[in-house]
């Protein structure tokens, strides 16, 4: 969990540095995505572009995955909350261009915080067939209409980094099972119009 | 797996034949492996359930085979007897007894439910939650389905599988499962 440390916003003042303003706004987009582990080489390629050492290089991009993250921890969406965390000294005009992006940054950045949060297995996908089986080894005529459905499952995408696994679960169901189902459905969604409307 | 069934507690064992039988006879189903595998574990006996499933599958196999060439109970012990590898005695008796209350009542035709090449859905379990708050986002009020799937393999046994969606994901899974179902009237 990202905690801003007290070196943070003096690493912060490095990005005075930056060839552009648009430079700052790719770096800070870099930064929140980038889990921790992956810092060390988001700032080896940094480096170059701001004309600074490796190691004034990794004390920014570790300050500003910090302060991103922190910001959308807090839930914060207004200019002053974003504000009130530089301190009184830092470069007014640098703080006001990360506050900035910052602003614009939030929403997307609390949805893919949201998105990859723990969680059970996800559903990615559904596909469904209707059938009618005609005949079989054991019978020869019948007209059984039946309901061939794949769940394609994406596992924790937090355990599986950027190869994520999708399993895919293949299942039969009849009239009976597919009415069973839709009545536990039906039930799930009378539930969320009670809690919606509370 | 004969090795195995010797761990397997006598009264585990004749449950285990029982769920077998009514799942050939159409009365469950699936076997409820997983469930199973826990309450013997928990009564001491080292066991886990990969080689469970696989005592289930043979035993299943045992008795739909003896149950499609007409076995009386003599039969089938004669042909355990001569097996590849000797079961112990109280899996015998098990076999036995069981074969001989129920063998008879096992329907031989199958129906059309029964042709599975695909898992069969059994049932469902669901959860509505709301994400309050986690390691990235102090205050986040998501809320989420959770749905537990429990569903029988081709050889019977029972599996759970278990996921999460959002909301619009869930109104899109409702709406497909209205729609087969619309589909499945009209055909």
């Amino acid at each position: 969990m990202a905690a801003l440390r007290d070196g943070d916003f003096g690493a912060l003042q490095i990005l005075l540095k930056a060839p552009s303003k648009d430079a700052v706004r790719q770096l800070c987009q870099e930064c929140f995505s980038s889990p921790p582990a992956a810092l060390g080489p988001l700032a080896q390629r940094a480096c170059p572009g701001l004309a600074v050492s490796a190691q004034e290089a990794e004390q920014l991009v570790s300050a500003l995955h910090n302060l991103t993250r922190h910001v959308v921890y807090r839930g914060f969406n207004r200019a002053e909350d974003i504000l009130g965390l530089f301190p009184e000294s830092f470069h007014q005009n640098l703080k006001n261009l990360l506050t900035k992006i910052i602003l614009e940054n939030v929403s997307t950045w609390r949805n893919e915080a949201q998105a990859s949060q723990i969680s059970l297995p996800r559903l990615v996908d559904l596909d469904w067939r209707v059938d009618i089986k005609t005949s079989s080894d054991s019978i020869a005529r019948m007209a059984v209409p039946t309901c061939l459905l794949q769940l394609k499952i994406q596992e924790d995408a937090a355990l599986c980094g950027n190869n994520p696994v999708v399993s895919a679960l293949t299942v039969e169901l009849s009239k009976e099972t597919l009415d069973t189902m839709l009545e536990g459905l039906g039930r799930i969604r009378d539930q969320l119009s009670a809690v919606a409307n509370k | 797996a004969a090795d195995k069934i010797r761990l397997i507690p006598q009264d585990f064992l004749a449950e285990l034949c029982e769920q077998i039988m009514q799942h050939l006879n159409h009365k469950i189903p699936g076997i409820n492996t997983a469930e199973l595998c826990q309450r013997i574990q928990t009564s001491g006996v080292d066991i886990n359930i990969g080689d469970l499933a696989k005592i289930a599958n043979t035993l299943s196999f045992l008795f739909s085979t003896a149950a499609r060439n007409n076995l009386s109970t003599e039969e089938l012990v004669t042909t355990l007897g001569s097996g590849v590898s000797t079961l112990p005695k109280h899996a015998v008796q098990v076999i036995r007894h069981v074969w001989n209350e129920q063998g008879k009542a096992i329907a031989v035709s199958e129906d059309a439910g029964n042709m599975a090449t695909v898992g069969q859905f059994v049932d469902m379990k669901w959860k509505l939650g709301v994400a309050m708050s986690s390691d990235t986002c102090r205050s986040l009020k998501y809320p989420y389905v959770t749905v537990t799937l429990k569903v029988a393999d081709p050889s019977g046994q029972i599996t759970d599988k278990s996921f999460e969606m959002t909301i619009p994901q869930f109104k899109n899974f409702f709406r497909q499962f209205k729609e087969m179902a619309s589909v499945l009237e009209t055909v």
